[in-house]
């Protein structure tokens, strides 16, 4: 009756099995993946990739496949792996691999692991990140440090933050800016002044900000079974992000953090040189060159607390390709994946996103050739023992819900470090208790289950 | 029954039963199945497996749960009545013949029938904390407005004051409710020295209780239920989850943890509970409604 | 002269409420024409503007490269052309050579609509939607109201108390079921889920025709009935002729119901091509991370503006038939 009903499709008209593909990027991303997809059913006689554009993939894609409606190839991040299988939402692919002949030796260490859930593989990497300190040279300048001297330690960016800060602030009834290492101590402890330029803030961009105590040394669990949200280090994590607001004001940082333009936009507050210093990743290269191409910035690993003990901290992720449960065309669709996943089309599409390859090996001038002229910083950071990865638990999703709301509560002087953390492990504690209850009543009959697909 | 009646019988149900066929698919089964599946570990993928009272217990013990239902019973708290009085007010003021009656009318009710995507949308703008239209009109008489939706103790009223605009329904239910009030109780009451105000209490209020227990009821049903807003407003439930919304957490839940057993177990607190404040609101006021030849 | 001042103070306050209750929608309107920087601007003016100077004896439209505070202050100005064939051409103006001129953005709208890619797809599901659902809920509403006021037969009073209390049932109650039950019909990822049910009816609109059916004197049924016509002959061609109003009303609501429901599109479709603009109009929000202002509020304003239009053709039978809706039974 209507064209909207019966609209999957299985062959194109020359007979070709349609792959659906779900990609959640937009912009030069999504532009990437599409020469990647171009040339692969140019490649093909018998596939044929149909590729969709789709915004809040994971939700959407939980939704679809609960439905019974799932498409056959879909993009994620890595950190929803776990939670995606357990819940029993994706294709295992270890079977698959093996036959053909894919294993972690050829990947990155890490990113082998993050696709991977209870010794099986669900996923396999599209293009890796790593997270890197991006500073403003000329701000650098303007605040008489050497552009080329990044912080080594975090207490040094604390220090460097405080002299890259300029406020506002009323002195014998004429408003003056000043730099926050010029104020007197009564007019620090006042706090009442207007942000103009920031050095630095635990929550901007405010992606990462559950996660600041890997740079403490903290793993946020014991990597099987416990969670340890309220670890010393951790704790210690969220003290420093509390020390920021207790030092330049809640109202102060609240208020300035309202005026942020879009992230992907020349409103970005690093882009428009309103923050000095910012933890980013390898895209933010792109964003760059893209909104404000004169900004003058360098990258370099952002630093522990604890430098000689913990060098090159960082959080390795990826985009990944899966097979959602229920996919009409599973060999098809897995046939794309190891596609995406041979050396010459995964280098293009992470030249394509401006990252680095998911290989170990580079084809020659990869790394040379990259536009980003940073690339081997963030490479280095990615086989970097302290590369850190979202813990691998389907509880994730609600355990990052967790530390993001005790890192606004602590952020905001709601709640103490101590407790807003010991109300985090607490309910992520019963959350995964839940899970195991679950798991161990069930982990026979679905490894059996897996293992036979 | 005699020939004609069951004739008559088979005839009207025929007529009804589209109705009943979709209240037993749309609306029987998924309610006996919300309840079945509250005792039970579901997530769709997999079958649903029988766990007895764990989902309640588990309830007991979710703050969030009692920190999402404690910020929809606030919100339901404040908004409805003040929603009633302005509805109320409003009507009253249009009841009389003004000029541009119809016009007022019409502008009244308009913001309760556009999307509620776009209204939320038009409230994230005029609530914004650094360049929205409200903090500058609130500067402009000498108030530094709060941050409204990034601060945790001026989510709720955000919520609450951005619903009062959308009373228009109501009003309209009012003033139809006005009309039907006999002029010649107001000529009498004035004949008597009553003022505008005894009137209102002891006239307009009694004339109308119909109408506002009707309202007052939708409202809480509604209120309770209510997720669009919230969702689009805070749609992780805003700063230390202050405006995290029962139904918010509930399809949250249900749709995007995939725990819809245990979402399910949360439908049925939500049904008892507008069940509970329906039947409480109709004992405690019944008795003072006034029906027109009753 | 006391009822005249009542009058007039209550003409006041009407036109001052009404000002704050409109100015949300003019607001909307007043940013979706504006660029984005005068979006962010404090204090805010109402009116979208460019500046422009007269260069070279021509009057151009000139791109401010220092603050506005500069321009207040009166000091030499820097600019740069920003149309014609010296477009990015460099002066230093006085103050006074300056001036606003009123500039609305409409190009904005044109932007809003391809940054949200696909709006006519998004467009053309609210429709038809909107469509279907307006059909099955005057079709079935209709019938079955018939069924509950023109008929008389046992249990009819009773079955219809049912149906005005299934209007307390709540909808995240049923979400999940119903969600499971469409998945196993297949629904999930089309638009059926949300017209299918319309089929069936709905307790307010069955409601709200009933009332009206009740109306219609007996006589007519009851004339017609001797002339032999069957039940179903005087719901055809009787009562439906006369309660063309009521049922306008109806098709009315469902029509605004459907293209201003945002929860059953955001559960049940999981296909971008399948979205509706409501849904369309959240995603687009949810991706710009919700700053580009003046896009979000002119994709609003073309949301809003079908069911403005609407209303204002059709206000009195809207609120007669909301009128109409108040419990009098």
């Amino acid at each position: 009756m209507l064209s909207c009903d019966n609209r999957v499709q299985d062959t194109t008209d020359d007979g070709r099995v349609i792959v659906r593909y779900w990609e959640k990027w937009t912009d030069f991303e999504y532009d990437a993946m599409r020469a990647v997809v171009d040339d692969f059913n140019k490649s093909q006689q018998r596939i044929y990739v149909e590729m969709t554009q789709i915004s809040e993939p994971d939700r959407k894609l939980i939704l679809a496949t609960a439905g019974g409606n799932p498409p056959d190839v879909a993009g994620l991040w890595s950190y929803n792996v776990s939670s995606f299988a357990e819940k029993g939402a994706l294709t295992p692919l270890s079977n698959r691999l093996d036959a053909v002949g894919i294993n972690k030796g050829q990947y990155i260490p890490a990113l082998w692991d993050i696709c991977s859930h209870r010794g099986e593989v669900w996923a396999l990497p599209s293009t890796p990140s790593t997270l890197a300190l991006h500073w403003n040279r000329r701000l650098f300048r303007e605040a008489g440090f050497d552009p080329d001297t990044p912080p080594t330690s975090l207490t040094q960016l604390d220090e460097m933050a405080e002299q890259l800060t300029i406020v506002e602030i009323k002195r014998d009834n004429e408003t003056v800016r000043v730099r926050y290492t010029e104020l007197t101590d009564s007019e620090k402890a006042a706090k009442d002044f207007r942000i103009i330029q920031l050095g630095f803030s635990p929550h901007e961009p405010g992606w990462w900000k559950q996660a600041w105590g890997y740079w403490f040394g903290a793993d946020l669990w014991d990597g099987d079974r416990t969670i340890e949200a309220d670890s010393p280090e951790n704790i210690e994590a969220f003290e420093w992000i509390a020390g920021y607001t207790e030092k330049y004001g809640v109202k102060n940082m609240l208020s300035f953090g309202e005026s942020f333009g879009n992230f992907s936009s020349p409103q970005n507050p690093f882009l428009d040189e309103r923050v000095a210093m910012e933890i980013q990743g390898v895209w933010m290269y792109n964003f760059i060159e893209k909104f404000s191409p004169n900004l003058d910035w360098a990258a370099a690993p952002f630093p522990s607390a604890y430098p000689d003990k913990l060098p090159n901290v960082t959080i390795v992720e990826c985009d990944v390709l899966v097979i959602p449960t229920g996919a009409r065309h599973p060999d098809e669709a897995f046939e794309f994946i190891c596609y995406v996943n041979s050396q010459k089309p995964m280098e293009k599409l992470c030249l394509g996103h401006r990252k680095f390859s998911a290989f170990i090996e580079y084809s020659d001038g990869f790394v040379e050739n990259h536009p980003n002229p940073f690339i081997d910083v963030f490479i280095e950071l990615a086989k970097s023992p302290n590369g850190k990865t979202t813990p691998r638990t389907p509880i994730w999703e609600s355990y990052e819900d967790e530390l993001i709301v005790a890192a606004d509560r602590v952020y905001r002087h709601i709640a103490t470090p101590r407790d807003a953390l010991a109300y985090a492990q607490n309910r992520s504690a019963k959350a995964m208790a839940r899970n195991l209850r679950v798991w161990d009543a069930t982990a026979e009959a679905r490894k059996k289950e897996w293992a036979d697909q | 029954m005699t020939r004609g009646e069951r004739r008559k019988f088979w005839t009207g149900l025929a007529f009804v039963s589209p109705w009943v066929v979709g209240f037993l698919v749309f609306g029987l089964y998924p309610i006996v199945m919300a309840a079945y599946y509250s005792f039970c570990n579901y997530n769709v993928l997999q079958d649903a497996q029988f766990v007895g009272l764990i989902n309640y217990q588990e309830m007991l013990e979710d703050d969030v749960l009692w920190k999402a239902l404690y910020n929809t019973l606030f919100y339901a708290i404040f908004s409805v009545p003040l929603g009633l009085i302005v509805a109320l007010l409003f009507a009253v003021l249009l009841n009389r013949p003004i000029f541009g009656r119809s016009i007022f009318r019409m502008l009244f009710y308009v913001p309760s029938i556009v999307p509620l995507v776009a209204i939320a949308m038009i409230w994230l703008w005029v609530f914004n904390g650094d360049v929205g239209l409200l903090n500058y009109a609130l500067s402009l008489i000498g108030i530094d407005g709060p941050n409204w939706l990034a601060d945790p103790a001026w989510t709720k009223p955000t919520l609450i004051l951005s619903a009062i605009w959308m009373v228009g329904g109501a009003m309209v239910l009012f003033l139809a409710g006005l009309q039907d009030v006999p002029r010649s109780l107001y000529e009498s009451a004035e004949l008597d020295g009553a003022g505008a105000a005894k009137q209102f209490w002891h006239i307009t209020v009694p004339m109308v209780s119909p109408v506002i227990y009707f309202n007052l009821i939708m409202g809480i049903i509604y209120s309770i239920q209510e997720l669009v807003r919230p969702y689009i407003m805070l749609p992780d439930g805003g700063p230390d989850r202050s405006g995290l919304f029962f139904a918010v957490y509930l399809y949250q839940t249900a749709f995007r943890d995939l725990r819809m057993g245990y979402a399910s177990a949360m439908a049925m607190l939500m049904f008892f509970i507008i069940l509970l404040l329906t039947w409480a609101v109709t004992k405690l006021i019944q008795s003072r409604i006034y029906y027109e030849g009753a | 002269m006391p009822r005249f001042g009542f009058q007039a103070t209550r003409l006041i306050l009407m036109i001052v409420i009404c000002g704050v209750f409109i100015t949300p929608l003019l607001w909307m309107v007043s940013t979706s024409l504006k660029p984005l920087d005068q979006t962010m601007q404090m204090p805010p003016r109402w009116l979208p503007y460019e500046w422009q100077a007269t260069i070279d004896g021509q009057l151009v439209a000139v791109d401010l490269k220092d603050s506005e505070a500069v321009v207040k202050a009166g000091g030499p100005i820097k600019v740069e052309v920003a149309e014609g064939p010296s477009k990015g051409e460099p002066h230093t103006l006085d103050a006074s050579q300056l001036q606003r001129k009123i500039a609305p953005q409409w190009g904005n709208y044109k932007e809003a609509v391809h940054e949200m890619r696909e709006f006519p797809r998004y467009l053309r599901n609210s429709l038809i939607l909107c469509t279907l659902t307006v059909i099955g809920t005057v079709l079935s509403c209709s019938i079955v109201a018939y069924g509950f006021s023109r008929v008389e037969w046992k249990g009819r009073n009773t079955l219809f108390l049912v149906v005005l209390a299934t209007m307390m049932i709540p909808f995240p109650v049923t979400m999940v079921p119903l969600y499971g039950l469409f998945r196993e019909l297949g629904f999930i990822g089309s638009l059926k889920p949300l017209w299918v049910p319309t089929f069936f009816g709905t307790a307010f609109n069955i409601f709200l025709l009933r009332q009206f059916f009740m109306t219609i004197p007996r006589d007519l049924s009851e004339a017609a009935r001797i002339d032999g016509c069957s039940e179903f002959m005087i719901f055809i061609k009787i009562i439906l002729p006369l309660a063309k109003p009521a049922v306008t009303v109806v098709a009315l609501f469902q029509f605004l119901y459907a293209w201003n429901d945002f929860l059953g599109p955001l559960i049940y479709l999981t296909d971008q091509k399948d979205f509706t603009l409501a849904l369309g109009l959240q995603f687009f929000q949810s991706q710009q991370g919700g700053t580009q202002w003046h896009y979000l509020m002119a994709a609003s304003a073309l949301v809003l503006l079908p069911v403005l239009l609407l209303f204002f053709f059709t206000q009195r039978t809207f609120i007669e038939g909301v009128s109409m809706s108040g419990l009098k039974a």
